[in-house]
């Protein structure tokens, strides 16, 4: 039966009507055309879906769509404020962080929260914050490298 | 030579922004408008069987389904090598997963579950799960008519057998480097089978639209290849090259699972059961698992006849690949694999068979390394033992047998200039080869190892390249060439390839994702070639325009040709200082005179590189006489591991890798792969796992148990070397690497473990738990 | 890709209602964090008629401690008990616990209390509730009732929680001397992973230890027969192997795709004894630092 929701996406107030069985990343996708949270395996395994909840990175394949009625979600779209890049982003172009870039919303999402709440962390603190995260291309040091030097300059 | 201003510059990617906003698209990014149509697809249970009825009545009556298909309706074979897949299965079925019929309805949930209600009877045939029973006494034969399969000349497919293809090395007299040799090991190695694991999964749309043209757009390496099998699998309807387009748009990673065709096959014919709607396929991450190439398993055995001083005298390998159902593409990688196993040594009496076995287990094919991984584990760790046994230093071993350039290739033809002795000095030290450490924990054993690789591209002959470039107003260019961006970065080194000759800088450069009606030819993206091959394409349609851009101006103002160079995007003369003129000027618009009229006009480089040396043809009893490898790229590679001995957990304080590319146009990205493929090959060797059962189901088809390393997981240091010994028909002297870096990993490692623990393990994976009950069973052992 | 299975979907707006809903159906779940439920419905494993939301009940929200006992509600995300300051204060190996649990996107939304619900045999939650003897609060139609963890988890995938009834939340009797724990857990790498064996080492002055594994079993198991062997008695080699020695009689792994029993076997004696003496360690105010991997 459906059920009509409503939500903030990236600043914006947005109502829909979904069924139970609908999914959190099937809605931002199919239904709302954003596409930076994937579908890497609909698990939440990979953490490709991952999306801000709350101001909390989560897998959103695991979350029914019509659970956020009431929330805030931020997706990378969000994340960039009129669509300027953030300077974490700016630092991960420079260092050449990401090869395929499949990873790479998920993967941004997940760091930009580690820097939120521990603006100087060390190498092992970025590891445990990126474990959700899986990537095949780039062997992980020039994301971690790249969050390492970011963080030094005191940006 | 002058030095130079973009190539062997750490660059920053040209595709950086694109994917860093998130404004990169993928497959299943691309919008289709309300009339698309969702596949699901109806799989087999079983291993072998013949497909007796498929009833898809009631699944036809589903409110949302347009259309059931099945093998019938699609009696098409396809392949890349050898034609020995239908679309969709049609008399029997050859694995676990293997599509059977397809649902198509307006909402992908509706075609989910619509599948459900396909109906299919088999009858169970005895399954050949493993190469032994394939090669048994009276085996079942998985593909009975295969003698009748068309095929690519190379291969020697044995009829009436589950052998699909034997390639058979010989050189001087094995028997005579066997007596002469003063010490000789035999031994046996297992590798088992791998999955890409890309983080994308696979997916295709297919439209065969009103006017009878097909476009299929596809996360693939491979989008002329895969126009070429559409056209000849689908040509019984009436279709050729001109009516299929194919689009590729960003692919999220390949590491060659998405070369060739698999499973895109089923939107090209799907689309053709749909006219007017375009229908969507889109592979879960359990069928990436159990229904796209898999890397395949090998059974080596080797053995190494060497002198007391450490001197080769004969390499007798025989490798048995455990190739899955259908061998289209993977028959290649036995093929490459047979011509190459010798490793980058010097060896002179040569005796190889690498054989391609059908088995109902999931179609093997390409995998970065295609089959060098998987015979190096065995030869690198083989040449440990020997080295042990003899004696001698197994870097100093391999020091004194390295392959040098103009020695004698395994099938007759000379080994390419190459800086392997380089790389095996550079990593010794890196890694301080001859110290012991020993570490200060006693329950934890530090271990060294070392391995050499190589790789040549496998190619058919004639695989090329081809380069259109074209110049905008601004002065900015277009590259359209047909290699996909599966996140090795090729875009940024054609850019810097082509900024080079026509001195126009990265940011000015934009390299087209490939469409088959609008970019030129590409053979694949693959084989580690592309840097070399579409990059001298690259080369010469930026040489062409700048010959274009000069002759124009020769023309149009009466200069000396000799005299032009090109600087700061801007014409400048030797014989005149004042004369500057901005490409921009003129190279939509051509350079006016003064009585009205243009000189010149559109400057459109056009280039194509095609190896015309290259040949498969040689003596199918020995291989001799052909030239099938265009160069070898090599290396050397060494680990320090830190083994703790209760757990058998492998942490690993160092890797370094030393790979030969020629020359890095762009160093950063040579890294990037060094790092990605090193930590890659380490987890097929410490984590991947694949599990099969009894009835030839794969059952860890996910991430939760098919392991594939975190950013916990990762070596503290990997150190990446380049070396650079020119490859002198590669662009700028270059040649490729991308699948290099995950080929020595698992041998550095298992030597690594026999360094710290004095235990050989010989089959893959080497988990903690193998290591830990090793060395569970040797205490249990050394016990009163 | 879409659920296949049809369920109807409610959010009680208070405790009265969820217990309503949860008596209309017979076969209901509780979505929480939801990260285990939706995946079962994926799979086809879970087939529920309907999914009761209990994320408005916002008294499920709370950490407490009063009177030395420490009460999790439900919906304490693994998260939230990482970073409550009272949680690092008087139970920090329940941290230690959280941290080995999935990755941060799994800890936002996956609750404790779900886990061990769930009760699936390689739960992280099992042994450190067993350890520290945990109960159980239930609340339904016929009021509240409390469980002890002993009595809670009868098998896998069972616990003896009723129909009708909904977990309100979990107590743990916080020790009122120094206490230290110590939890190990086997991986096949450091990254997320479920436990193919665990141990959760609990140290009281004395020389008194609680110990209990898990994933080595159907349920957690309280290794009462060790305890009694090593309790009064000093830390040392001869007494930790013995206790090694009684492992083999306590532990019941299983082969599986994960591992083998013999592998989790011997496993579970090096986890032991390193759990151990890191507790122990702890307990004298050294020891390495909580969230450390010992394996």
């Amino acid at each position: 039966m459906k059920t009509a929701i409503n939500f903030s996406l990236n600043g914006q107030k947005i109502s829909v009507d979904v069924e139970p069985y609908e999914t959190l990343l099937e809605m931002l996708r199919d239904r709302l055309g954003v596409k930076s949270p994937k579908c890497g395996c609909d698990r939440g395994d990979c953490g490709t879906c991952t999306v801000m909840l709350e101001g909390r990175t989560v897998r959103s394949c695991l979350i029914l769509a019509i659970e956020v009625d009431g929330q805030k979600i931020i997706t990378l779209e969000g994340v960039m404020k009129d669509g300027d890049l953030t300077p974490l982003q700016k630092t991960f172009i420079e260092h050449n962080s990401f090869q395929c870039g499949f990873c790479a919303p998920g993967m941004i999402l997940s760091a930009t929260e580690l820097l939120r709440k521990n603006p100087s962390p060390n190498k092992v603190e970025i590891q445990e914050a990126l474990s959700g995260n899986l990537c095949r291309c780039t062997g992980y040091s020039p994301i971690i490298d790249a969050i390492l030097e970011h963080t030094k300059g005191g940006k | 030579m002058s030095e130079l201003k973009y190539v062997g510059q750490p660059c920053v990617r040209i595709d950086g922004k694109v994917k860093v906003s998130g404004a990169a698209q993928f497959i299943d990014d691309l919008d289709f408008g309300r009339n698309l149509l969702y596949a699901a697809i109806v799989e087999s249970p079983h291993p072998h069987a013949l497909i007796k009825k498929i009833d898809t009545s009631k699944a036809e009556k589903i409110p949302g389904v347009v259309k059931v298909v099945t093998g019938k309706d699609f009696p098409f074979k396809f392949g890349l090598y050898m034609h020995d897949r239908y679309v969709f299965a049609v008399d029997r079925v050859r694995f676990v997963g293997e599509q059977v019929a397809a649902v198509i309805a307006r909402d992908a949930r509706t075609a989910k579950s619509a599948a459900r209600s396909v109906k299919v009877d088999y009858q169970e045939l005895p399954p050949v799960l493993d190469v032994a029973t394939a090669l048994g006494e009276k085996p079942p034969l998985i593909h009975p008519e295969l003698g009748q399969y068309t095929h690519v000349p190379w291969f020697f497919p044995r009829e009436n057998t589950n052998i699909a293809h034997w390639r058979k090395v010989r050189a001087g007299d094995i028997e005579q480097g066997f007596k002469v040799a003063d010490f000789i090991l035999e031994d046996t190695y297992t590798v088992p089978r791998y999955a890409h694991c890309a983080i994308e999964t696979h997916g295709a749309i297919g439209l065969y639209d009103y006017s009878g043209r097909l476009t299929v757009w596809t996360a693939s390496q491979s989008p002329f290849t895969q126009r070429h099998l559409f056209a000849e699998a689908l040509a019984p309807l009436g279709l050729s090259h001109n009516d299929i387009r194919v689009i590729a748009p960003f692919v999220g990673g390949g590491f060659g699972g998405k070369a060739g065709v698999s499973m895109e096959i089923l939107a090209a014919a799907l689309a053709t059961a749909v006219k007017g709607n375009p229908v969507k396929v889109l592979w879960s991450r359990a069928q990436e698992f159990y229904n796209t190439y898999q890397r395949q398993g090998v059974v080596a055995k080797i053995k190494l006849g060497v002198k007391k001083d450490g001197t080769i005298t004969a390499l007798d390998q025989t490798l048995h690949w455990d190739a899955g159902a259908y061998v289209e593409y993977g028959a290649n990688v036995v093929n490459a694999a047979g011509l190459s196993a010798t490793g980058p040594y010097r060896v002179p009496n040569i005796k190889i068979d690498s054989v391609c076995i059908y088995t109902n287990l999931p179609p093997g094919g390409p995998y970065r390394g295609f089959g060098y991984s998987e015979f190096l584990f065995g030869l690198e760790s083989h040449i440990n033992e020997v080295s042990k046994k003899i004696g001698l230093d197994p870097v100093e071993f391999r020091r004194r047998n390295a392959i040098r350039e103009g020695d004698k290739l395994a099938y007759g033809s000379k080994m390419n200039p190459s800086g392997l002795l380089e790389a095996i000095d550079k990593v010794a030290k890196e890694i301080e080869w001859g110290k012991k450490p020993i570490s200060s924990d006693p329950k934890k054993a530090i271990g060294k190892g070392f391995a050499l690789f190589w790789k040549a591209p496998a190619m058919p002959p004639n695989a090329a390249s081809t380069a259109f470039l074209k110049f905008n107003e601004d002065g900015s260019l277009n590259i359209l060439v047909s290699a996909m961006e599966i996140g090795q970065g090729y875009q940024t080194v054609m850019a810097q390839i082509a900024a080079e000759v026509l001195t126009v800088p990265l940011e000015k450069i934009r390299v087209e994702l490939p469409d088959t009606d609008r970019n030129p030819y590409e053979w694949q993206t693959v084989a580690s070639h592309i840097t070399w091959g579409c990059g001298k394409a690259v080369e010469r349609a930026a040489i062409d325009a700048r010959e274009q851009i000069f002759d124009t101006v020769a023309r149009a103002l009466g200069k000396d040709k000799s005299t032009l160079y090109l600087e700061d995007e801007k014409v400048k003369s030797h014989a005149e200082v004042d004369f500057i003129l901005p490409l921009r000027n003129f190279v939509i618009a051509g350079i006016g005179k003064e009585d009205g009229t243009f000189r010149g006009g559109p400057i459109v480089g056009r280039g194509m590189f095609m190896p015309e040396f290259a040949s498969a043809l040689s003596d199918p009893e020995t291989s001799q006489g052909g030239k099938p490898n265009v160069h070898y790229t090599v290396g050397a590679s060494a680990i320090i591991v830190e083994i703790d001995i209760e757990t058998g957990k492998v942490h690993i304080p160092k890797v370094a890798l030393a790979v030969d590319v020629g020359k890095a146009i762009n160093p950063d990205l040579v890294k990037g792969q060094v790092t990605g493929g090193l930590l890659q090959g380490i987890a097929t060797v410490l984590y991947e796992d694949m599990r099969f059962d009894k009835h030839g189901r794969l059952i860890n088809a996910n991430f939760t148990d098919y392991k594939i390393p975190t950013a916990m997981d990762i070596p503290d240091e990997v150190v990446p070397i380049i070396i650079e010994v020119a490859q002198p028909d590669g662009p700028f002297g270059a040649r490729g690497m991308g699948e290099h870096t995950m080929i020595p990993a698992a041998p550095i490692i298992a030597n690594a473990v026999e360094d710290a623990l004095g235990i050989r393990i010989k089959s893959m994976p080497i988990t903690a738990e193998k290591i830990a009950l090793a060395l569970k069973a040797r205490n249990k052992e050394k016990l009163p | 890709m879409p659920l296949l299975h049809d369920f109807n979907y409610h959010k009680p707006a208070s405790m009265g209602q969820a217990l309503k809903f949860l008596a209309k159906y017979k076969k209901a779940a509780i979505l929480a964090g939801g990260t285990d439920i939706i995946g079962e419905i994926k799979e086809g494993i879970a087939v529920p008629e309907a999914l009761i939301d209990i994320k408005g009940l916002a008294e499920l929200k709370k950490i407490e401690f009063k009177n030395s006992k420490l009460t999790i509600g439900s919906l304490v995300t693994f998260s939230e008990i990482i970073e409550s300051k009272v949680i690092k204060s008087k139970l920090p190996v329940l941290i230690e616990v959280a941290r080995t649990v999935g990755s941060v996107g799994i800890r936002n939304r996956a609750t404790m209390v779900g886990n061990i619900c769930s009760a699936v045999p390689c739960m992280d939650s099992g042994p450190v509730l067993s350890a520290y003897e945990a109960t159980i609060n239930a609340k339904g139609p016929k009021g509240q009732r409390k469980i002890a963890v002993d009595a809670w988890f009868l098998a896998p995938r069972k616990t003896s929680l009723k129909k009708g009834e909904l977990v309100t939340g979990v107590t743990i009797a916080v020790p009122d001397k120094k206490h230290a724990g110590c939890y190990v857990k086997l991986g096949r790498y450091s990254g997320e992973d479920l436990a193919q064996a665990s141990v959760l080492v609990l140290a009281l002055p004395k020389n008194i230890y609680r110990i209990a594994f898990g994933s080595v079993g159907p349920t957690p198991i309280r290794a009462r027969n060790i305890e009694k062997l090593i309790n009064g008695h000093l830390l040392d080699e001869d007494i930790i192997e013995k206790a090694k020695k009684l492992i083999l009689e306590t532990v019941f792994p299983i082969t599986d795709i994960r591992a083998t029993k013999e592998y989790r076997m011997l496993m579970c004696q090096v986890m032991f004894e390193r759990g151990i003496k890191a507790a122990a360690s702890r307990l004298a105010g050294g020891g390495p630092k909580y969230g450390e991997s010992l394996m």
